[in-house]
């Protein structure tokens, strides 16, 4: 926005005022406005002035003292003597239909006829709906001028961009070093407490339809940058995290509506249908309630839309560290674990960790640590937009080692042209290389396909516009690719295999709805296994 | 033209007249309506697992299911019988006048059974209006669920306000002959009434049926709503253009088949074979039929699509659609009553009112069957479509069948209420049309 251009004028500008009109839709419209006045009995020119002025004052150039002060005489004077009816408005009054007692003609007539104040009230309305739309239409344009002034993060939809966020959390998953052992999953469980078959974690072992081979995808939320459940959600407890792009639920606002869990393409949603096995007595956290821990002071920590993120150091971030809390998070929101009964849950990629107030420290998840202790290191968090040598790299730096095991061919060329893979030269019709394309050296080392690495990368419906900050190595499954059925492979664990693993009187479950189709009285099988 | 013989006190008949019927009506409304509220109860004490439904995706369900496709029912009644009360008022389809009130009650019953819906619906009904107050100036630029709730309310308040108006001049007329317990609830409703509002609030009440029509299709049955669905897209079932045509067809056949039924009730009920006449009934199968044929046109545009070298996740959804039982039922509902109706139109003899009465029923149990399926499939066939259990199954439970039974009863008991409080037929329609008619036409001109 700028008014500079106008600046050869004395007077400053609406900006979109130009020369022909100071109206944003133009001569032609203004010149209408102008004839519609003319039609009137009064100062057409008092008018177009107030207009103009009207939106000099939504544009913040006058202030509504300075507009009142300039037209009060004006109005007064062109208005106040004036005692004609305003004919218009007995439009449609049929003179026929008469009351029994009083005529219509009569009493609209009494009503014009017994002051001059009516009158002219009605006129001023006139005047004041006339100019109101004019000044409304200027504002409502110059409002969506300014849009991209306004900071996306207002709507708790989006990250802070790049320069004013502290991370923008993310994994890089390297399928090709998972073996399915659902270790992952199992952590997730432990950290968070969920329900049967709220697997927040998710592993599916799929068959490629092409060729047969068994592959892997791990799939935990992935916490989108431009995420359409935060996007939907009725009452913004599905929101994102402005200071570092984590896509949370305060369960404490949430009214269960579910629209967050059909807006995802994933199916990383998993709704609280009943009590949650796990009691909140279990968990760990400070023991007060939300709005105490809000009010806590936070110290000159982030500040955003909805409250302070706690300083380290802050009363609030000690309280939360004492308690080695796991359900706050430096807001004092209650937004980790699991969430109580009628609420949406979903990885939430253990905000409580990166808030820095638990044992566990900060860029770590639990679903990390577990693929880690087993030894596969195929889940690697960090701050997707570090740097390599930054704090929190990991994610990064993976991925770039992992580029640097998979050069590009023009790397490759550059190392030993002789030993590159492209057979352009074939044996018996050796191609010609077309001079007015290609010089001869062009054609001996031709350009490569891929300008960086072979390595395979992808992410997850990335077409859908959702900006996912989950990056896979490996092979993106094929539109044909089914996940092989969970409860019938002997090869792999199954999800009740990872029982053993678990801390909490929780059911491992592939199929949830199995489970919840028992209804509120649970199923039968799950009391007998719990009990065995 | 309509309405020849009826008197201003006919209109009076079930206030002052209450049988043994009427209380059985009641009781057996009441009695269902309160096998649901305790099933609901049980719901609010146990959470929604009482309901079949459950997570897509690995979950291997839905997640939105009868509730919210009974949702949508309801609005479309609603919707659709506020605009066939505005469409009398607009274009001076006198004939259709006796029942202008009872589509504008119909749509206040609807709608209220409608919100009714949204709090069964969310697991947290406690926190409905302070969550969505607090959050409301960010979510409206951004959740079509906000976008729908904003549009609903500003409906029930034109409506509502619609309703008052034209209720005005009807009480004042015949509140010497209406009973004196319901005086000061009559006092209310005529407030501050003088003669010369008459012809004030007749305009007032034009442009509010104005504003409802232009709305309608732009905001609510053909716009809002639908979007919730059709702005998703990562769900091919539901995404498209088509749903806002879609949706307003089945609001506009299910509010007829609504009013068809409540007025052949009434008309039994009260022996209003002068008020509510034959050719009126004849008139509103005609209708039923033309967006009962609409509607027929849309799916067919949808499955076509759907069908004929779709994208693949598209495609899976509709082989599911067109193969699914209940789909071909609901389909063969309305193929019914679309024959009946071209049979009608082709030969008189061929209309009853019992024919046009079943036709209605066909009609909603068609359009409530292609709603909830609309819903659940939509999400039982999303893009994502590796989880071997997707798609997910989903029949409703008990609990959440037993709610559209208690939602029919109270929107009953609503309507048997109502006819005992205020006249559910205009006074303006057993009065002489001449003036109005005269008067319509001028400002339409104007």
């Amino acid at each position: 926005m700028s008014t500079d251009e106008s600046s050869e004028s004395d007077e400053p500008r609406h900006p979109y005022e130009t020369d022909e009109s100071f109206h944003p839709m133009g001569k032609e419209w203004e010149d209408e406005m102008r004839a519609e006045l003319e039609e009137t009995e009064y100062d057409a020119d008092l008018g177009m002035q107030m207009a103009r002025d009207a939106q000099r004052l939504v544009a913040g150039e006058i202030s509504e003292e300075e507009f009142y002060a300039e037209y009060h005489d004006d109005v007064e004077d062109e208005f106040e003597a004036d005692e004609r009816p305003i004919f218009d408005d007995l439009d449609g009054v049929d003179l026929d239909e008469v009351g029994d007692d009083q005529s219509m003609l009569e009493s609209l007539q009494d009503v014009d006829l017994s002051g001059d104040d009516v009158s002219r009230r009605s006129m001023m309305k006139k005047m004041g709906a006339a100019g109101l739309f004019l000044g409304y239409s200027a504002y409502a344009t110059h409002e969506n001028e300014q849009d991209d002034e306004i900071p996306e993060q207002v709507s708790g939809v989006r990250p802070q961009g790049e320069d004013e966020r502290e991370h923008r959390w993310g994994m890089v998953i390297d399928l090709d070093r998972c073996d399915g052992c659902l270790s992952c999953v199992a952590g997730c469980i432990n950290e968070n407490g969920t329900s049967t078959g709220a697997n927040w974690m998710y592993v599916f072992a799929y068959e490629d339809d092409q060729s047969g081979q068994r592959n892997f995808l791990v799939r935990p939320c992935q916490h989108c940058s431009n995420a359409p459940c935060a996007k939907v959600c009725p009452v913004r407890a599905r929101h994102t995290r402005e200071k570092d792009g984590l896509v949370l639920t305060n369960y404490e606002t949430c009214i269960g509506c579910r629209y967050c869990q059909v807006a995802c393409p994933y199916g990383v949603n998993y709704f609280q249908w009943g009590e949650p096995d796990v009691e909140m007595g279990r968990l760990e956290f400070l023991d007060e309630t939300p709005a105490e821990v809000q009010e806590m002071d936070a110290g000159d920590g982030f500040e955003a839309r909805a409250g302070t993120y706690a300083e380290e150091g802050s009363d609030r971030h000690e309280a939360l560290s004492e308690a080695n809390d796991h359900v706050y998070d430096a807001r004092g929101w209650w937004a980790d674990s699991r969430p109580p009964t009628g609420v949406m849950g979903k990885c939430t990629m253990c905000p409580s960790r990166q808030d820095g107030h638990t044992d566990n420290p900060k860029g770590t998840v639990a679903c990390m640590n577990a693929c880690d202790e087993t030894g596969m290191s195929a889940i690697h968090f960090g701050d997707m937009d570090a740097e390599i040598g930054d704090d929190y790299d990991r994610g990064v730096r993976y991925l770039e080692r992992r580029k640097n095991l998979n050069p590009s061919p023009t790397e490759k060329n550059e190392a030993d042209p002789e030993e590159d893979g492209f057979g352009w030269e074939e044996e018996g019709s050796t191609p010609q290389p077309r001079d007015d394309i290609y010089t001869q050296e062009d054609w001996e080392n031709p350009p490569a396909p891929h300008d960086t690495s072979q390595l395979s990368t992808f992410k997850l419906l990335e077409d859908l516009g959702t900006e996912p900050n989950i990056t896979y190595i490996g092979n993106e499954p094929g539109p044909d690719d089914e996940q092989v059925d969970p409860s019938t492979v002997d090869d792999i664990p199954g999800y009740e295999d990872i029982q053993r693993d678990i801390q909490w009187p929780v059911t491992v479950k592939d199929n949830r709805k199995h489970h919840l189709d028992y209804g509120a009285g649970g199923p039968p099988e799950d009391t007998e296994s719990e009990e065995a | 033209m309509s309405a020849i013989d009826a008197e201003p006190d006919d209109i009076l008949t079930p206030i002052k007249n209450t049988s043994w019927r009427w209380f059985i009506a009641f009781g057996v409304a009441a009695a269902i309506a309160l096998v649901w509220l305790a099933a609901w109860g049980y719901q609010l004490q146990e959470g929604l697992v009482v309901t079949n439904l459950a997570d897509w995706g690995s979950g291997g369900g839905v997640t939105w299911g009868l509730y919210i496709g009974a949702f949508i029912w309801w609005v479309g009644i609603a919707h659709g019988g506020i605009i066939l009360s505005a469409a009398v008022r607009l274009f001076g389809m006198t004939r259709y006048q006796p029942v202008a009130r009872v589509a504008e009650l119909l749509t206040i019953g609807a709608l209220s059974m409608a919100g009714i819906y949204i709090v069964v619906h969310t697991g947290r009904p406690d926190r409905l209006v302070t969550s969505v107050i607090e959050s409301y100036p960010w979510t409206v630029q951004s959740s079509p669920l906000v976008w729908d709730v904003t549009v609903i309310t500003l409906y029930f308040v034109m409506t509502a306000t619609y309703l008052a108006l034209t209720l005005r001049y009807d009480i004042v007329r015949l509140r010497h002959k209406m009973p004196k317990y319901f005086a000061p609830l009559y006092a209310a409703l005529t407030v501050g009434y003088t003669k010369k509002e008459d012809q004030i609030i007749e305009r007032m009440v034009w442009w509010l049926a104005l504003g409802i029509i232009v709305l309608a299709p732009l905001l609510l049955h053909g716009g809002v709503i639908p979007w919730l669905f059709a702005l998703l897209p990562s769900m091919p079932g539901w995404q498209g253009a088509v749903q806002g045509p879609s949706f307003l067809t089945i609001a506009l056949m299910s509010a007829i088949a609504g009013v068809i039924i409540i007025s052949y009730s009434l008309r039994w009920a009260y022996d209003w074979e002068h008020v509510l006449t034959d050719n009126m009934f004849r008139g509103l199968t005609a209708w039923l039929g033309l967006f009962s044929l609409l509607f027929t046109w849309l799916q067919l545009q949808q499955i076509i699509t759907g069908v004929f070298a779709a994208p693949k996740d598209l495609s899976k959804f509709s082989f599911a659609k067109i193969t699914t039982p209940e789909y071909i039922a609901a389909m063969t509902f309305i193929a019914i009553v679309l024959a009946y109706v071209f049979a009608q139109a082709v030969d008189k003899r061929v209309f009853s009112l019992n024919r046009s009465l079943a036709a209605s029923f066909l009609v909603l149990m068609g359009t409530l069957t292609e709603k909830v399926l609309f819903v659940f499939e939509g999400l039982e066939y999303p893009t994502f479509s590796l989880y071997h259990a997707v798609p997910g199954h989903y029949f409703p439970s008990t609990v959440e069948l037993l709610s559209v039974a208690g939602t029919a009863s109270l929107c009953t008991i609503f309507f048997l209420v109502i006819v005992k409080v205020v006249p559910v037929v205009e006074l303006h329609a057993v009065e002489s049309h001449d003036d109005h008619d005269d008067h319509e036409g001028e400002e339409v001109r104007a």
